[in-house]
């Protein structure tokens, strides 16, 4: 196959994988608690400031992964008791509530670290050779990682008790209490799993990323676009979704430039919400 | 410093103080809010938004200038304060902010650095009634009267970088990638000019929409399919440290070399030590400038804000010579009040720098062009371009 058709498929799955796991968190949050967190995009920006932590401590790349689950977990916990766990049964309030929460994360991350940029070194330098093309190991890496993480959470979802007593919760939260379910410690687990999820993907994603403070911007628009346009609340709407955007800007981009890429994702995203506002895949 | 520069500003601070003596009384009678020994200045660096990132450098370059002028007797013997503007705002509000520093605060004199929008916003509605002294560098073109601008033309910027480039490196190819406004587009203008003169060709030329979360893999897919010998960069902040990146994460940087025309040391330390090889930058000012001026320039700055100095780069320290072009402006002229005069003055002008002295014509500055290649994340100048032309025409 033509090294250069090989390179652009690759670069397909990776930004499909990559947002999938992006606004896998987003996802699990809005699906089954019906909160909108747009302070997400800040999750991941402040997963990518630990990587750079790490590294600034000398560690290995590695122990940022659960520093990030750490902080950002505490983070979540905090917030959803005093911020959000109020707001369950209030979508909009909880729409700008989580938005003053965005730009709080900014100023602080900025308080802390300054406006700048910091650069994360890649931990596996290198190109792996791919049917004859050259494609970078870390990239590689992170496709295969981001995928499994994906298959990974659908699996646990399906079969595991958990992931029955979250479904049991989304279609009947008075039944599901009544019958000794958990529902409020479901509810912040969830929540706070979300933002271990979005911390989790900044790791990931921070030595490919210009980390700064606004970081978390650049994520928040194109993860809303994946759930309008997957359906609100199901893992394979989520997955279907960033096959659209993830893989329609990718190859747009690839055959024309990135206008029309992006372009073309505002106007898909535009047409989801006039003639198909429940998605592709809506919640039964 | 140059060695004359005390003994003609101590000439002109006399001309000065009786020119602009003249020019403050009258109204200081009317509103009696004018104190008739202070000049104001209102500054316009990017506070908020995406260029946030250069605005402490900014404020504390002209802080440095403000002190150092008004320590040797101000502005034509008026001392110098300062009144902030946020040049990161949306146009309009720039332009609401440069009226009401006009008239209610009766500034005399606005310095900024910022993008154009906000530019011409500004000079639309000062309307030529105060002098307006632009930094940073951009795209040329503006020769609205009583506008002096300091700034790196694209002239300037790539002239003398590509012909060189295109000697040393024996470049051939070229591919050219920017965002997609102004600056980019009328940069990219002159670099065809100059390659086509080297005789290379541009075998691609590309676009990404500004302030979108851009990514690069198809882009850097595109160029190694071309396999060009330069790319040419005019990417700005986060989607230049991107593109870096990304570039040299599939191994580019190997065998393409780059220049990139807005890559200042706060980009390149985003970019990271990893992803520069064979990056080179060109500009009027580098940290790692070797002159005694600059030297002394960054021992001020150091202990002016010890403990913790902002970081220095060129956006930022192209203030600190605005405000000293405006001190040899106005005192050249007399005062602040007649456009004319000052326009008159601008002529032939020379004013202190950060790295030296610079002449200014055309109300433009002829100035010396650095072409640095970086090393890690520090910049290395390779060739330095004495007293290269601005190539613009304002009367």
């Amino acid at each position: 196959m033509d090294p250069i058709l090989t390179t652009n498929i690759l670069n397909v799955v990776y930004e499909v994988s990559t947002l999938a796991v992006v606004v896998l968190g987003l996802a699990v949050v809005f699906g089954l608690l019906n909160v909108m967190n747009l302070a997400h995009g800040e999750f991941v920006m402040i997963g990518a400031y630990c990587a750079f932590f790490v590294q600034t401590q000398d560690l290995p790349f590695l122990a940022a992964v659960p520093l990030a689950l750490l902080v950002c977990g505490f983070i979540g916990l905090v917030v959803e008791r005093i911020l959000v766990r109020p707001l369950y049964a209030r979508p909009f309030d909880t729409l700008l509530a989580t938005w003053g929460l965005s730009m709080l994360l900014r100023e602080a991350v900025e308080a802390i670290y300054g406006r700048g940029f910091r650069s994360v070194a890649t931990p596996l330098t290198g190109s792996v050779d791919v049917l004859g093309a050259g494609y970078p190991a870390y990239r590689l890496l992170l496709t295969a990682v981001s995928i499994a993480l994906v298959a990974g959470l659908v699996w646990w979802f399906v079969q595991s008790a958990t992931g029955r007593r979250i479904r049991a919760v989304v279609n009947n939260p008075e039944l599901a209490g009544s019958v000794g379910i958990p529902v409020t410690a479901l509810a912040r687990n969830t929540f706070v799993f979300g933002c271990c999820l979005a911390a989790l993907a900044g790791v990931m994603l921070a030595p490919l990323l210009p980390v700064n403070p606004t970081l978390g911007l650049d994520f928040i628009l194109k993860s809303f676009f994946v759930l309008v346009v997957g359906g609100l609340g199901s893992l394979v709407g989520l997955i279907s979704g960033a096959g659209v955007i993830g893989g329609v800007e990718s190859v747009v981009s690839a055959v024309s430039d990135r206008t029309w890429g992006y372009s073309t994702v505002l106007v898909i995203a535009i047409l989801f919400l006039w003639l198909r506002p429940n998605g592709l895949f809506p919640r039964t | 410093m140059p060695r004359n520069f005390g003994q003609v500003s101590r000439r002109r601070f006399v001309a000065g103080a009786a020119g602009s003596g003249a020019a403050i009384v009258a109204p200081a009678v009317f509103t009696g809010a004018r104190a008739a020994d202070e000049l104001k200045m209102a500054t316009f660096f990017p506070l908020s938004g995406p260029a946030a990132l250069f605005g402490p450098t900014g404020t504390a370059c002209t802080r440095l200038a403000v002190d150092e002028i008004n320590a040797a007797g101000g502005i034509g013997g008026r001392k110098v304060t300062i009144v902030p503007a946020d040049g990161g705002a949306p146009p309009a509000e720039a332009a609401k902010a440069a009226i009401r520093l006009m008239l209610r605060d009766k500034v005399e004199l606005v310095v900024g650095s910022h993008n154009s929008a906000v530019r011409e916003a500004i000079v639309a509605a000062l309307k030529g009634k105060i002098p307006y002294v632009y930094t940073p560098l951009y795209e040329g073109g503006e020769c609205n009267p009583n506008v002096y601008v300091t700034a790196d033309t694209p002239q300037q910027q790539v002239q003398p970088s590509i012909t060189w480039l295109a000697r040393t490196l024996g470049a051939k190819t070229y591919y050219l990638i920017g965002n997609d406004y102004v600056w980019p587009r009328k940069t990219n203008e002159q670099a065809k000019k100059y390659i086509a003169e080297a005789g290379g060709s541009v075998v691609g030329e590309e676009y990404v929409p500004l302030g979108a979360p851009n990514k690069f893999e198809d882009a850097v897919t595109r160029i190694k399919a071309k396999n060009p010998d330069l790319v040419v960069i005019t990417l700005v902040g986060g989607d230049n440290v991107n593109f870096n990146r990304t570039f040299a994460g599939f191994g580019l940087d190997k065998s393409i070399k780059r220049i990139s025309y807005l890559l200042e040391e706060l980009t390149l330390l985003g970019i990271g030590d990893k992803s520069s090889n064979g990056l080179y930058s060109a500009m009027s000012y580098f940290v790692n400038e070797k002159s005694e001026a600059n030297a002394k320039f960054k021992a001020s700055f150091a202990k002016a804000f010890a403990p913790k100095p902002p970081p220095l780069s060129m956006l930022g320290v192209d203030s600190y010579s605005g405000v000293y072009c405006a001190k040899a402006l106005i005192e050249k002229a007399g005062g602040t009040g007649d456009a004319g005069r000052l326009m008159a003055a601008s002529n032939a002008l020379r004013y202190r720098t950060a790295t030296g002295t610079a002449v200014m014509t055309n109300r433009h500055v002829v100035k010396d062009m650095f072409l640095a290649e970086c090393k890690g994340t520090s910049f290395e100048i390779v060739e330095t371009f004495k007293a290269v032309a601005h190539g613009q025409a304002c009367s």
